[in-house]
């Protein structure tokens, strides 16, 4: 991984990043570690906390980009001494990381665990959770490993477990592996997944914050939303704010993939375009190839293309040119890979993803899949291209049980906007122009899958 | 049409205002309305979780609002000037494609599917105009499996609708049947091949909205719904009295179907009940007479009876009737023996529990199953009803939600949402306590469920009772503080665990609204029945406590139906014993000309009393529907039709009389049991007593009882009943207590009779084509409110709804569009009609129980409690507790080995180990004060919270075996385990073999269709 996101000015979350050997205790504690936590626990209530998480504007870093401290604030909160308090509220640690194009949590877990322990001292502290899990996608085994080391350590320094650092406050942290499906990263399917059952997502309401993991309210955050409040904590509002003066709050690690000259993470003020990003950071496009297009927050965000690279990547910009911010991890298309062939793979992927429960997501992605394929194969029809802005509408927000179809359409839709061209050449001359090869094998493997059990 | 309900507001749907109950969602609303919305994983009785997205309407914000967004129906509530649109092209398109998603995999093998013809799914199809297929792709395959006897699976049809798992696991609380895998692989199903092990796993093939789930033996021998003829009939296998449609064709039952009655069954039956059907079809049952000898080669005639039974021309005999047959059939004989000669086959320990029983009944209204799934606190004592009363075991449970519905409801989420009340509720349930003897399957979500012989729940009921009395709840909560476990009725006669229980059971009831007592008679102990008498009565004390709604169930579809018809003179059998042998040398006019057995296995007779009986009467007459041991004595045999062949009316265990219609008439000369009484009565006359009647006897011959004063006349009939409705008519003549018994004998009768088949049964030409294309007539009969015909008035216009289907509706989903509102009464209803149960038998004093107990101590049988030894309880079950199912072949074949459950106490000393293979030798004192034995080969399971004093298996044990019992366990032999089992699968192949021959027999009938021109009485053949 590159080192490039090293070079920016303000980096509170990465800055002690570091992948080979992450920080210790003692040596994150000599970075000003643990110090948000002590300002939160020892010298504030719960609920003047929540008023700086509140005020301070973060907004989650999952993809909905939701605030922060209004999520919180629903959490019913009990006298310090109603029976209910103790063991009745959890906190959640969503890093469920499975958004293809999408690594930005892993850097968090891997390269600094203390700092997430840290945030979920603070955040658990807030809404009263004595117990507390992080859901960690099952393959990142190295960070399972080194979140369990600095969990090790943070009990042995009274971080964690009874009475922390003296207070009246407890936390009990557990790392919990998940099995392995990308709907655990919709907060209601980890809570099921949590309590042993079927990962489908939830009916709502009621919400987590009020019914959430074995029926207790339970705050879900992403790990990079949480990595943000020691910061707060330790440096206030106003710095906190100041770090993106025109934008939202806070800094935020944008990443890119595909064919860029330098593929990576970096953090930064919130809000550079997607330009800066692309061009500044990643490099650019490879020698020899042109930019066609990308999806600016993982899989499941739609494409944008030149006209929008000077977009700031906030969530409110990005939502104006009709994407979302999402992850903030740039998935780049160039001009030599096929776009029908990007969004079966995408498709392919979401498809298989689908929990099973609502009949648009079920039926409708292995559909969509069908139609990509044939199209792809060059045995499309121009009918096909009716179907499946038929499926887009149909798996549309609304429609469907959880996100996760919506977002499986983003890309698609918006490849029949931008690369019409495309689907129309892959039916009218019967074959993919790019790599017709390659392309064939790719799909193939596909079809020997769906004749299963 | 609008609903008469407080809650209800105006809401307009495409323009038009309608009353919608605010009470239920925007799809219940809208159907309520008979107005089309189709779906798929909504259901009436199990609410709503949003997952086939099939119910799509267009929510519109207001008048002006002319893009509106498209809401799923069943997760919207419904709210006051709310405007939806159902016609909306965005709504109606997206409910296609819905469709179109689901039959992307779906086979398309509709002409071989059993559900053909009745299949929602094909229903919503049409219903959305998806007709053509635009999906290219293969389609996704499943292995299915094996799901025993009862129930086929097909998993390549599921559109995965989640309601099968709803229903199974979630509603009725099957542990062995669930979802695996995700995307568009969901598979739905067991975790290997093996047989349900819920009671209630036939209504997954309701609950199905395709044919993934099938009724086997229908599959077995199919014809399509619409071929079918039906008629609303009762459950013949139990005292809930759930409302069945029975459909035929061709002269054999096919299936059973559940009939909506929101009172009782709603929409779900037991397996018993859906399947125990098989009984009517099977090889066991009788088709000739026997002892009487007919003159005409072709038939059986009135003539041929009169002649065979001229010679008793007004002689006296004993009736012995019977819980399983109609209350028609037991009246009449009653009344043709005399009530001093009539017994329902009950012996005396049965007698006393009933007489316990009747008193019960008077203590108040007994709740029906919808009350019992409003309560919030059931206790169970004695009964296991989850194998005896299995549709009310699942009213019990959907009652435990209630706790789990108010905390959703607290923080404003309404009961029909159902995923979102189960994930608030979580493991919350209403407190449900058990004592019993065996363990039940509602242990699983009892607050506690202790396990004891029977004269233990007697003492903790009385415990209970004591702190009732102790005064108003505030005083006793107080009392329980300070003396916790102090006082010494609880101290010196209770264990530490009973007085924890006793205790926890008065604080649940100080907090319960509505709270439910439920028990039985299978453990047949009067004390117990007197125990929970007295416990009502401190009820009555003004102690700030509800009284909780009381339910006994006895065993039989019409156990309270017979429980009527006894009074102070009604006999045991031992008294029937000692009847015939004292007259034996008695003068000739007064002799006992014999026995008529109706419909009476006596199950509970000893071998010796049975051969004791036949020795002792000199006329055996039997009338039953199929084989068994008094039919093999008997002199004469009349063969009676089954549930599916006649009418009459069945009691329910709150004393609900519902009528059974005759579904297709029998094959001669099997005909109903109260016809063949009728052709008796005819010879024999009907007992009249002289106050009872102001009708001029027309033949008499007055005798004067020897022993008591009252006037008996023995009239003769003038002639014959034809119909169900003249007979009722003769004993509302003769017989004051009659119309009490039946108060509205010909409510239905009209001269618009409903059709018994669909308007499309394929033609009456084509029925025999085989033989002949000549229409044959239709069986035409007397007072009948159905016709065997596809002629007729719609279902619409009958509470009593021979099958469901409704245009557009062709499953038993079409319910619907006949209720007020989903959920509610149908819309032609009638009153439900509940008879009196009079305690006059409780009046004789041979059966009441204060004396007994205390005087009887050197007699042996029944009620005393031995301390300390020890008692066997043979478990109940829903294939086997009721004779006429247990006939089923299918049921046969889902017989288990033996097993015997023990404490860990006898387990260390004898050194068993649990699922060992054990030889136990029972051994006992019988009646004859002589020691007795049995040897069981089984296995041996190890209770860790059974009292030591107590086991409990799944076989019977000999009815001497009682007094005194021991028990002696040592390991089995190799060869004693193998010639066990061997005998086992013997059982099975047998009960495999009948299941094929019986198949093999009804197709071969199908070829010889059996056309009765009337269905009446003999002559009308």
């Amino acid at each position: 991984m590159s080192d490039s996101w090293q070079s920016s000015n303000i980096k509170p979350l990465t800055e002690w990043v570091n992948l080979q050997q992450p920080p210790t205790y003692s040596e994150y504690c000599q970075h000003g570690g643990y110090q948000g936590a002590k300002h939160a626990v020892l010298e504030h209530t719960p609920n003047e906390v929540l008023e700086i998480v509140k005020n301070s504007g973060l907004k989650g870093r999952g993809g909905a980009g939701f605030p922060t401290g209004m999520k919180w604030s629903f959490v019913p909160m009990f006298a310090e001494d109603d029976e209910n308090a103790p063991g009745n509220k959890y906190l959640v640690a969503n890093a469920d990381e499975m958004e293809p194009g999408t690594f930005k949590d892993r850097l968090l877990l891997e390269g600094i665990p203390h700092q997430l322990v840290e945030a979920m001292i603070i955040a658990g502290y807030t809404i009263g959770a004595n117990k507390a899990y992080i859901f960690l996608r099952g393959e990142y085994h190295l960070a399972a490993k080194r979140l369990q080391q600095a969990i090790d350590e943070a009990y042995q320094e009274n971080w964690l477990g009874e009475k922390i650092q003296g207070s009246k406050y407890s936390l009990d942290l557990y790392v919990h592996c998940s099995a392995g499906r990308y709907i655990c990263g919709e907060e209601t399917a980890l809570i099921n997944a949590l309590e042993g059952k079927r990962a489908n997502p939830r009916a709502k309401p009621p919400f987590p914050q009020v019914v959430g993991l074995f029926g207790k309210p339970t705050i879900v955050n992403n790990v990079e939303t949480l990595s943000n409040l020691p910061h707060i904590l330790k440096n206030g509002i106003e710095w906190f704010q100041a770090i993106a003066p025109n934008s939202d709050a806070g800094s935020k690690i944008y990443g890119a993939c595909g064919r860029v000259k330098t593929p990576g993470l970096w953090e930064l003020p919130m809000g550079p375009t997607l330009r800066e990003v692309l061009f500044d950071y990643a490099g650019g496009m490879q020698d020899g190839l042109n930019f066609r297009g990308l999806l600016p927050g993982g899989a499941s965000t739609d494409f944008l293309v030149a006209e929008h690279l000077d977009t700031p990547m906030d969530y409110d910009s990005i939502a104006k040119v009709g994407s979302r911010l999402g992850t903030g991890g740039l998935i780049v298309l160039d001009d030599k890979n096929c776009p029908v062939a990007m969004v079966l793979n995408l498709m392919r992927f979401f498809a298989q993803e689908s929990c099973g429960w609502c009949t648009p997501c079920r039926d409708g992605t292995p559909w969509a899949v069908e139609v990509l394929t044939r199209i792809e194969h060059g045995k499309g029809s121009i009918e096909d291209l009716d179907t499946l802005a038929k499926l887009c509408d149909f798996m549309w927000i609304g429609k469907t049980h959880c996100a996760l179809a919506p977002g499986a359409v983003e890309p698609l839709r918006s490849a029949l906007k931008y690369f019409h061209d495309d689907f129309l050449q892959h039916i009218e001359q019967g074959c993919c122009r790019y790599d017709p090869e390659s392309s064939a094998k790719r799909t193939q493997v596909a079809t020997a899958g769906r004749a299963v059990s | 049409m609008s609903v008469s309900n407080k809650n209800s507001v105006t809401i307009f749907i495409d323009d038009q205002p309608y009353q919608v109950s605010t009470e239920d969602n925007l799809l219940a609303g809208v159907l309520s309305q008979k107005l089309n919305l189709p779906y798929f994983c909504w259901h009436p009785s199990m609410g709503s979780v949003g997952a086939c997205r099939q119910c799509a309407v267009t929510q519109f914000q207001d008048e002006n609002d002319q893009r509106g967004r498209l809401v799923m129906a069943c997760t919207t509530p419904v709210t006051d000037g709310m405007r939806i649109s159902i016609k909306n092209a965005h709504a109606s398109e997206f409910r296609e494609q819905v469709i179109a998603a689901m039959m992307t995999n779906h086979p398309h093998d509709c002409p071989v599917c059993a559900e053909g013809g009745e299949c929602h799914l094909q229903d919503m199809t049409v219903m959305t105009g998806h007709s053509a297929r635009e999906y290219q792709g293969t389609k996704r395959t499943f292995t299915n499996q094996y799901l025993g006897e009862l129930v086929g699976h097909e998993m390549n049809r599921c559109i995965t609708c989640y309601r099968c798992t709803r229903f199974y696991n979630d509603y009725a609380g099957g542990k062995d049947f669930g979802v695996y895998g995700s995307k568009n692989q969901v598979y739905f199903g067991r975790q290997t091949d093996g047989a349900l092990e819920s009671e209630f796993s036939g209504n997954l093939v309701e609950v199905c909205p395709t044919g993934v789930f099938t009724n086997k033996a229908f599959s077995a021998h199919y014809t399509r719904k619409w071929d079918l003829q039906s008629a609303p009939s009762v459950c013949s296998h139990c005292s809930v009295g759930c409302n069945l449609s029975i459909g035929e064709r061709y002269g054999s039952v096919r299936r059973v179907m559940n009939r909506y009655n929101p009172e009782l069954n709603g929409y779900f039956l037991c397996d018993r009940g859906r399947f125990g059907i098989g009984y009517v079809n099977g090889e066991q049952r009788l088709r000739k007479v026997k002892g009487i000898s007919q003159q005409s080669p072709v038939q059986l005639s009135t003539l041929d009876i009169a002649k065979a039974l001229s010679h008793f021309r007004l002689k006296n005999f004993i009736g012995i009737g019977s819980a399983r047959a109609s209350l028609e059939a037991n009246f009449y004989l009653k009344n043709i023996v005399g009530n001093r000669n009539f017994s329902v086959g009950y012996n005396d320990c049965e007698m006393q529990a009933a007489a316990q029983h009747a008193q019960l009944m008077q203590l108040g209204r007994t709740p029906n199953l919808a009350e019992i799934e409003t309560s919030d606190f059931i206790l169970i004592v004695g009964e296991d009803i989850t194998q005896t009363a299995a549709r009310m075991a699942l009213s019990v449970r959907q009652a435990l939600r209630n706790a789990a519905i108010a905390k959703a409801s607290s923080i404003g989420i309404p009961s029909w949402q159902d995923s979102a009340v189960r994930t608030i509720g979580g493991t919350l349930l209403s407190p449900l306590f058990s004592l019993n003897s065996t363990k039940t399957k509602l242990d699983d979500v009892a607050e506690q469920a202790l396990l004891m012989p029977v004269e233990r729940m007697s003492l903790c009921l009385q415990a209970l009772e004591k702190l009732l009395s102790l005064g108003s709840k505030e005083t006793v909560e107080k009392h329980i503080n300070q003396h916790f476990l102090q006082e010494p009725f609880l101290q010196e006669q209770l264990s530490t665990s009973e007085q924890h229980f006793v205790i926890a059971v008065y604080q649940g009831l100080c907090r319960a609204n509505k709270p439910m007592l439920v028990s039985g008679t299978s453990l047949v102990n009067a004390e117990l029945l007197e125990s929970i008498a007295k416990l009502m009565l401190s009820f009555k004390q003004d102690n700030g406590i509800t009284e909780p709604g009381l339910i006994i169930t006895p065993p039989c579809s019409n156990s309270v139906g017979a429980l009527s018809l006894l009074d102070e003179h009604s006999l045991s059998i031992e008294q029937v014993l000692t009847k015939l042998s004292e007259q034996v040398d008695k003068e000739k006019s007064l002799k006992l000309q014999g026995v008529i057995i109706l419909e009476q296995e006596l199950a509970k007779c000893s071998e010796n009393q049975i051969q004791q009986l036949r020795a002792l009467a000199e006329t055996l007459i039997v009338l039953d529907h199929s084989e068994n041991r008094l039919t093999k004595l008997a002199d004469i045999v009349l063969p009676v039709a089954a549930v599916s062949e006649g009418d009459g009316h069945y009691v329910n265990y709150q004393g609900r009389a519902q009528k059974f219609t005759q579904v297709h008439p029998p094959v001669l000369p099997i005909q109903e049991s109260w016809r063949w009484l009728d052709n008796i009565a005819d010879i024999l006359g009907v007992k009249v007593s002289v106050e009872g009647t102001s009708v001029e006897p027309l033949r008499e011959n007055d005798k004067l009882d020897a022993s008591v004063n009252i006037k008996v006349n023995t009239i003769t009939k003038n002639s014959s009943c034809q119909s169900l409705l003249q007979l009722h008519q003769f004993f509302a003549q003769h017989y004051p207590s009659w119309p009490e018994l039946i108060a509205d004998i010909d409510s239905e009768s009209n001269d618009r009779a409903t059709a018994r088949m669909s308007h499309r049964a394929s033609g009456r030409t084509s029925q025999m084509a085989n033989i002949s294309v000549h229409e044959s007539k239709t069986t035409q009969k007397s007072d009948d409110d159905f016709r065997f015909s596809m002629e007729g008035a719609s279902i619409r216009q009958t509470s009593n709804m021979p099958f469901a289907w409704a245009p557009g509706w062709n499953s038993n989903q079409a319910i619907g569009q006949y209720q007020e509102h989903i959920n509610g009464p149908l819309i032609q209803h009638s009153q439900a009609n509940f008879i009196a149960i009079s305690a006059d038998l409780a009046n004789n004093t041979h059966w009441q129980l204060v004396n007994k107990v205390a005087s009887d101590s050197d007699k042996i049988g029944y009620s005393e409690s031995v301390p300390n030894s020890l008692s066997y309880v043979q478990q109940q079950s829903i294939y086997f507790s009721e004779w006429q199912a247990a006939l089923t072949p299918e049921f046969k074949m889902l017989k288990q080995s033996n097993q015997l459950f023990i404490s860990n106490v006898t387990a260390e000393k004898t050194g068993v180990k649990s699922r060992q293979w054990c030889k136990v030798v029972f051994s006992a004192t019988n009646e004859q004060k002589q020691l007795v034995s049995q040897t069981v080969i089984g296995q041996v399971m190890v209770l860790a919270n059974l009292p030591p004093s107590l086991v409990f298996g799944n076989f019977p044990l000999c009815q001497s075996l009682t007094y005194q019992l021991e028990m002696k366990i040592t390991a089995a032999e190799a060869q004693e385990k193998t010639d066990h089992l061997s005998q086992f699968n013997d059982d099975v192949l047998a009960a495999k073999a009948s299941k094929e021959a019986v198949l093999e027999r009804l197709k071969e009938n199908d070829q010889t269709i059996p056309i009765r021109l009337v269905s009446g009485g003999l002559n009308d053949a």
